[in-house]
């Protein structure tokens, strides 16, 4: 499927059937993005197939799983919501300054398990002064941050098990993947939702159902502008952590909008809002 | 995070805790999102595992009552919920639902425990008992009020040593002890000497001026002719206010004190105002030292001032209302006695009384006219036509001095209000043996009447009448279904993002507390006016038990605090002060204690209705 966009990765079924019958099978085709039920795979891209250096068992490990049921109840899944500052806008030639992240479990944002780092960027990496008006992140911070090899046991360890939450995944994904791809040869495995495309899905729905006007614009796809518009109070601005708490709340009130019977799925989460 | 720290510290309890408390908090909370019509906390369901914080949106709290399901309280950003199931480990006594998309807070069960454990404020906060919470917040407030007159007892001002005469000293001696102790004050008694009985008196610097050299009276005149026996007294761990408050009423300066019934000293009003500028006790003074009408003309004004300051001190409502009736019938004496020399001495005995919030001592800031005037039923015939003077009189002269005339005309300028006792008699009776609710509603205030000025005694003549009440059925379910025309606007919490956002707080508030304590009293046949001792004094005979009568004291006295709090703002900003408070603008505490006041009345609204069954009547 040549036409999939780099960081589209179609839809996600289920690892646990794979990881636990076919191990050997898994690390050999780690490009596999989605295997149906019944053991059907689909190949989808197989760009990392080479590797840069042997990758940590941490990461070995994070891949491994195992993920949500689909079939279960949305609240019963864990769930790791992201941010990160950077240094520009384009994973390419921009690097990663910090990561936020906050848990969700059984529906509530748990904020014990507020996560906040810095980033050292690599050698010879001048973090652009334009960037810094914006995250207000200075070279010398970041210069004394641990490097990403030093931060990624941790951020591995809150990305385990737990489907990925984030707003517009483009950015904050495509850099987490560039640095692990770069660092490791290795890439983010599980599921992941997008605030921004659950967001349209429910504006087109509501349209749809006529519950508000068809002329009626999309939502913004601006991050505070759309938290408060929903009514949700925002949290101090350009912080990784805020970002990942102003998204967390973001995303309880979409999803408790889409579940107004109880009952939706994983799977039609996903479906609404997956990448 | 600092957003949630700092949203938590702008509401109680979370106020009161220390910082590094509240960020414990903070980073322990959980976030949960819910959406229109979810229910959070289900009646007799599971046991609640978290403190609930509202954040944004509001929360119904549901109560089943027989087949019905009941709204009883609407929460709104900041207020806490769950509380009752988490400290007691059982099944939520009410049902929680969201009624919009609510954001809450959730505080998990061991950090809120160990909150309680820590911080008696916080413990104390989530009392179970919503009565215990309104009388920590006015304990609260009293605690803070100026130490000078609210906490300083009686007993701390006992300076100088007690000097004690026999009353079968001459006045000569008695003078010559003043003078050479350098004060101006004895206390007079047979032995046992200091023991507290009908023997102590006093005698005062000022007795020997007017009673003895202004009277002609010879030096050797026995003290106990002259002296005031026996003498008032108060107890050695009264408030100094309580004090100044007895001399203002009284006109005394001398107070002695006591302790277990016997005297240990003597204080003077200068003891008590030695660090007061803004007295309450000037006022009177100053109308009786008055030339003329103009020099009275901005008198309200003065007693707002009075008021204000005694506000700002921390002051309790029913003081501040009995300071303002000192100073207020002050006047009226003053106004009536120059009345009665220009129009000649009246013609029969007549009582000048004031109704409503005047009479129940409960007048504050601004107070329209609501006065009668009973004569005698033996008056010449020429007495209506010099009353009716009179009173048109006094009526303008109260206008120039700052009292506006009552809308509703209820002055002894209307004939109606101005005749003789009988006819007064004739007219209770008939209000209490047909009493029709919306005659009951317009008379109420003449329950609440208070003789001012006159000789006739318009109590010996009225209260017999007045008893009648006691026991009777019919007037009592009557004039309970009127009490309870008015219900708390407790639906209104739901309501506060609509347009009308302001609350009345006397017609939703205070008045309702004063209709349900005339209801309690006369039910009890006492004759007490003020809300306050009405409740106080009827609860071991009505149908309120004491825990309720002290709740609906409690919830008056923080009425009326809000309402003289916002009436004393709009004053200081040159508005005429009303009794809206628009809803929004209250602090957080203030919401939270309006709420719990309008919740305890309405409990007992729905009490005094089962009582009365006031349902039944046709």
């Amino acid at each position: 499927m040549p036409s999939t966009p780099p960081l589209s990765r179609g839809k996600w079924v289920s690892r646990v059937s794979v990881d636990t019958h076919l191990p050997l099978l898994t690390q050999r085709l780690r490009g596999i993005e989605a295997i149906k039920p019944g053991g059907n795979m689909v190949f989808l891209r197989n760009w990392d197939l080479f590797r840069k250096r042997e990758r940590p068992a941490v990461l070995q490990a994070y891949e491994a799983g195992p993920w949500p049921d689909p079939r279960s109840h949305w609240r019963d899944a864990s769930y790791v919501v992201l941010d990160v500052e950077t240094s520009g806008l384009d994973p390419r030639h921009d690097v990663l300054l910090a990561i936020g992240l906050v848990g969700i479990e059984g529906g509530r944002i748990r904020l014990d398990t507020c996560w906040r780092t810095l980033v050292r960027p690599p050698e010879g990496f001048l973090v652009d002064a334009s960037s810094i008006r914006i995250h207000n992140l200075t070279r010398a911070e970041v210069a004394e941050a641990p490097t990403f090899d030093a931060v990624l046991p941790s951020l591995i360890d809150h990305l385990a098990r737990r489907i990925l939450v984030v707003h517009v995944s483009q950015v904050d994904v495509g850099f987490l993947n560039r640095a692990l791809r770069t660092n490791y040869g290795g890439r983010l495995a599980g599921p992941i939702i997008d605030t921004a495309r659950l967001a349209m899905r429910i504006h087109d729905r509501a349209q749809i159902l006529g519950e508000i006007a068809h002329e009626q614009p999309a939502p913004t796809i601006q991050l505070r502008a759309l938290a408060t518009s929903m009514g949700l109070p925002v949290y101090g601005e350009h912080d990784a952590l805020n970002d990942a708490l102003t998204t967390a709340q973001l995303f309880l009130a979409q999803a408790m909008r889409l579940d107004p019977k109880g009952n939706l799925s994983i799977k039609s989460l996903l479906r609404s809002g997956g990448v | 995070m600092e957003e949630i720290t700092s949203f938590l510290t702008s509401y109680p309890p979370f106020d009161q805790l220390p910082p590094q408390a509240v960020a414990r908090s903070a980073r322990g909370m959980q976030i949960e999102y819910f959406t229109a019509g979810q229910t959070i906390l289900e009646f007799g369901g599971a046991p609640a595992k978290f403190l609930y914080v509202v954040r944004k949106g509001g929360v119904d709290l549901l109560r089943e009552t027989g087949s019905e399901i009941e709204i009883f309280d609407t929460l709104g950003p900041g207020e806490a919920f769950g509380y009752p199931s988490l400290i007691r480990d059982q099944a939520p006594a009410v049902t929680v639902r969201a009624h919009t998309e609510t954001l809450a807070y959730l505080l998990p069960s061991e950090l809120f425990h160990r909150l309680r454990e820590e911080n008696p404020a916080f413990h104390r906060f989530f009392a179970a008992v919503a009565f215990d919470r309104l009388g920590f917040a006015l304990k609260v407030r009293q605690d803070r009020a100026d130490p000078a007159l609210f906490q300083t007892r009686l007993g701390d001002l006992v300076r100088r040593s007690l000097m004690v005469i026999s009353p079968d000293a001459t006045v000569r001696e008695a003078a010559q002890l003043m003078s050479k102790e350098g004060i101006s004050c004895l206390l007079v008694d047979l032995p046992p000497i200091g023991v507290l009985d009908h023997n102590t008196g006093i005698i005062t610097d000022r007795d020997l001026r007017n009673r003895v050299l202004a009277a002609g009276l010879p030096a050797d005149t026995l003290v106990r002719e002259v002296m005031t026996a026996p003498a008032l007294s108060l107890s050695a761990d009264s408030l100094a206010f309580e004090g100044l408050l007895l001399m203002l009423e009284r006109g005394i300066h001398h107070l002695p004190i006591s302790e277990q019934g016997v005297v240990v000293g003597m204080v003077t009003n200068t003891d008590i105002l030695r660090r007061q500028s803004r007295s309450p006790v000037f006022l009177p003074r100053q109308v009786d030292r008055a030339t003329g009408l103009d020099e009275l003309r901005n008198y309200t004004d003065q007693v707002a001032m009075t008021v204000s300051g005694l506000l700002d001190a921390g002051a309790r409502v029913a003081d501040i209302g009995r300071v303002v009736a000192v100073a207020h019938d002050a006047l009226h004496r003053r106004l009536l006695r120059d009345i009665e020399m220009e129009l000649g001495s009246p013609p029969a005995p007549y009582a000048w009384i004031v109704l409503g919030s005047e009479g129940r001592l409960e007048q504050t800031l601004r107070t329209d006219q609501d006065n009668a005037l009973i004569y005698a039923d033996d008056a010449p015939p020429g007495a209506p036509a010099y009353f009716r003077t009179l009173a048109h009189m006094m009526v303008e002269r109260l206008v120039a001095c700052g009292f506006p005339r009552c809308p509703g005309d209820v002055m002894a300028t209307n004939p109606q209000w101005c005749q003789p006792l009988a006819s007064w008699q004739a007219m209770f009776r008939r209000w209490i043996d047909v009493p029709e609710e919306e005659a009951l509603l317009r008379s109420s205030i003449f329950f609440d009447y208070r003789q001012l000025y006159g000789d006739l005694d318009a109590e010996a003549g009225l209260r017999p009448v007045i008893a009648r009440t006691q026991g009777n059925t019919i007037f009592l379910a009557r004039l309970a279904r009127a009490a309870l025309r008015a219900t708390p606007p407790l639906t209104f919490f739901r309501s506060v993002a609509l347009d009308d956002e302001r609350i009345d707080l006397k017609t939703r508030g205070t008045a309702m507390v004063v209709d349900l304590a005339r209801l309690f009293a006369l039910e009890a046949g006492r004759s007490e006016t003020g809300t306050l001792s009405r409740l106080q004094a009827s609860w071991p005979t009505a149908s309120v038990s004491q825990p309720a009568a002290e709740g609906l004291a409690d919830a008056f006295e923080l009425l009326s605090l809000l309402r003289l709090r916002h009436q004393q703002h709009q004053v200081a900003r040159g508005e005429e002060p009303t009794n809206l408070v628009v809803f929004p603008q209250l602090s957080p505490l203030e919401r939270r204690e309006l709420k719990e006041s309008l919740q305890i009345i309405a409990r007992i609204q729905r009490s005094v209705a089962m009582t009365y069954q006031t349902g039944r009547l046709g």
